[in-house]
């Protein structure tokens, strides 16, 4: 797409969150099956670190009941999830809240959520980098959106 | 599936898929089959928004034609074929345990399916046998309820995790243009079909077997199928082939 680079820096700076940080981490519920679609949703727009822990938990939806595994589980029974967390900058995070909406969405009761939490640093434990250069991955989301501005 | 031949030619499709190493399951209703012994009692079926209101006397027909004859005519059926089937119903094992549905007031003893446990079904596949399941079940104190034959299937497959859940009809599938046959929609995505059914380009009739896909798809099933069972060999070509026999939808 031929979107001059001013426009792309405009587009960035318009979310505000509270508090305010330099990287958040982006946690989200989803499940267990979809993690598949949503790495590789991530992936393809340039996500390259991804966490995901195996939990259980439940979360009321006002009287209409969950399914699982052909059962309908009432408001206090644990059901399987899988938790992903992934740390970006602040720039990037409405765009990775949206691709996991759309590859983890099924529309049932059980979609998940998803938790914005800020961070205040990222550090790189192979050499010691801290901020901006240990959160940045080489081929990611960064160098993809610089290659494109570039090319106008 | 009303005529016997076509009966017939899905039954050997099946037992030819349990050769060769699949593990199918069989999930059936049996609408014109309790249709007719209700006329033959001197009952009227009647049908409330698609589904049949079942007061006591209809539920023990019910029970009595699905559990007793269609599901041992399939059976044998299977057996003719060279397969070798079990014939279950939700009660058995308690396979389903049901819940009456919302529309209880208007609808009688017509449930929604509560539980799955499909612990029974596993030594009757892992043997090589077919289970063909009525969709018969008891709600926790053993009164019977009609399932509806697709839910059941839908959330039977998700208790199995099931890698396809395929629905017989007699349509070809999902029209994009409900006017035009040539217009057959292969392959579409769960937020693909949630769009066509708000822009009502799905018909009436097709909304509950949709819904019951998209439901069986969110608890983790790969992909759910409609589709044309007056096609010989339908089932053949939508397992074995890239074209199909209808619509896939997917995860």
């Amino acid at each position: 797409m031929n979107i001059p680079f001013c426009y792309l820096t405009l587009e960035s700076v318009k979310v505000e969150y509270t508090p305010d940080a330099e990287f958040y981490k982006i946690e989200a519920i989803v499940r267990p099956w979809r993690v598949h679609h949503v790495s590789s949703g991530l992936l393809q727009m340039g996500i390259r670190g991804v966490t995901v822990s195996d939990v259980r938990g439940f979360g009321a939806q006002g009287g209409s009941t969950e399914r699982h595994g052909g059962s309908e589980f009432s408001e206090d029974k644990f059901i399987a999830k899988v938790k992903m967390e992934i740390v970006v900058c602040k720039d990037q995070v409405e765009a990775v809240v949206e691709k996991i909406i759309e590859e983890a969405r099924t529309g049932e009761i059980g979609d998940g959520k998803i938790f914005l939490i800020p961070v205040s640093d990222v550090i790189r434990v192979r050499t010691g980098e801290r901020g901006e250069k240990a959160e940045r991955m080489s081929g990611g989301r960064a160098d993809m959106m610089s290659l494109t501005a570039s090319i106008d | 599936m009303k005529s016997a031949a076509l009966q017939s030619s899905v039954i050997n499709d099946l037992v030819l898929l349990s050769c060769v190493g699949l593990r199918p399951v069989l999930v059936h209703g049996g609408g014109p089959e309790i249709n007719s012994w209700l006329l033959r009692l001197g009952h009227e079926p009647q049908f409330h928004n698609g589904l049949r209101v079942t007061d006591a006397l209809t539920m023990e027909v019910v029970e009595m034609v699905l559990v007793g004859k269609v599901n041992k005519s399939l059976v044998s059926l299977i057996n003719s074929a060279g397969g070798t089937a079990v014939g279950l119903c939700g009660k058995d094992a308690r396979l389903l345990t049901a819940r009456p549905t919302p529309d209880a007031a208007a609808l009688g003893f017509v449930g929604e399916v509560a539980r799955v446990d499909p612990g029974i079904l596993r030594p009757i596949l892992a043997d090589g046998h077919i289970p063909v399941i009525a969709s018969v079940a008891a709600d926790e104190n053993g009164q019977s309820y009609n399932v509806n034959a697709d839910t059941a299937a839908g959330e039977i497959a998700a208790a199995m995790g099931a890698e396809k859940l395929i629905l017989l009809t007699d349509v070809a599938g999902i029209l994009e243009d409900r006017n035009d046959p040539d217009s057959l929609v292969k392959e579409i995505d769960i937020s693909g079909i949630r769009k066509m059914v708000m822009e009502k380009k799905v018909a009436g009739g097709m909304i509950p077997k949709v819904n019951c896909c998209v439901r069986s798809l969110a608890q983790g099933v790969r992909t759910a199928s409609i589709i044309d069972g007056r096609v010989p060999h339908s089932l053949l070509l939508e397992i074995l082939t890239d074209e199909g026999a209808g619509t896939m939808i997917t995860g």
